[in-house]
């Protein structure tokens, strides 16, 4: 079949089956952590004024420490 | 009757015998010079006699790949990888939202700890607090309060149980306050032990709130608690 050498990127990822399972689980780690974080920051910004973090300084000033209990 | 059925069955069988190359003949005869005609270009052999449209091989060089099959291979494994990859992200990301929807709210943990500050509670004084919509006492006992309590005998008791066992530090006493027999709430600094009292059925705590009269079974329940700091107490 495959007469001509094989690109280093077939030999190191796809030619053992164990080799391409552990890529591809590396790769589904990496990317729903990209995934998360893209659509978190599509969400914030869809969001943007509305949040707590954007409405904080109204309502914790400096000197209460942000040690309000009740 | 047996001579004939033997007659009978050795003569179908010299006929099927005699059947069988005679068949064989014709299907050879009928098939082999057709295909011959039709399978000209390709290997590929139509079992259709005679040339109808149906039964000419396209030409598919139009479609087939450029590339060496090493890109070919590399490019499909990519893609089954990606595949696999994002399905095994989305396998994932539905199982754990399952289970987060399972576990507690955020309402609900802020609810589940108390914080008491001790420095407020002087020596030989109750405090109640609500804590996961139950009353928690809390009494700063004094050394003589803890004292008495060490001074019994555990195994005179209904439920034995020793005051250390019931306390982290001695001096203060945290439990549940909530009477063992029926779940009412004892009131504090009453009864004939110096302890608790619960008007309900009457049932009599001591000092370290275990049960010495009356209908209740068991001690005054001791709650999760720590004392993070001095002078602080978490409860949950």
């Amino acid at each position: 079949m495959a007469t001509a050498p094989r690109p280093w990127l077939y030999n190191t990822f796809f030619k053992k089956n164990y080799m391409m399972l552990g890529v591809v689980f590396a790769g589904a780690f990496g990317f729903e952590m990209w995934y998360n974080s893209v659509m978190d920051k599509i969400w914030e910004t869809n969001n943007r004024g509305r949040l707590w973090k954007d409405i904080r300084h109204k309502y914790v000033t400096a000197n209460d420490d942000g040690d309000d209990d009740e | 009757m047996a001579p004939l059925s033997t007659a009978t069955r050795a003569l179908a069988r010299s006929a099927a015998t005699n059947l069988k190359p005679t068949t064989t003949a014709v299907r050879a005869v009928s098939t082999t010079p057709t295909l011959r005609d039709s399978a000209a270009g390709s290997s590929y052999q139509s079992p259709f006699k005679g040339s109808s449209p149906g039964a000419n091989v396209p030409d598919f060089s139009k479609y087939m790949s450029k590339g060496s099959s090493n890109r070919n291979q590399l490019i499909s494994y990519f893609m089954v990888g990606t595949m696999g990859a994002i399905s095994a992200a989305g396998a994932k990301s539905t199982i754990t939202e399952f289970l987060k929807n399972m576990s507690a709210s955020a309402d609900v943990l802020a609810m589940a700890k108390v914080e008491v500050d001790l420095a407020t509670i002087p020596e030989g004084k109750n405090v109640i607090i609500k804590w996961r919509g139950k009353p928690v006492f809390v009494r700063h006992r004094t050394q003589a309060e803890i004292d008495e309590a060490n001074s019994i005998n555990v195994s005179s008791l209904r439920d034995p149980q020793a005051d250390e066992d019931r306390v982290q530090k001695p001096e203060w006493l945290v439990m549940l306050g909530v009477c063992t027999h029926l779940g009412c709430v004892p009131i504090g600094e009453a009864g004939d032990y110096g302890g608790w009292f619960c008007p309900c059925h009457g049932s009599h705590y001591d000092i370290s709130g275990r049960i010495r009269k009356g209908p209740a079974p068991l001690n005054l329940e001791i709650p999760q608690y720590e004392f993070p700091e001095e002078n602080t107490l978490v409860i949950g």
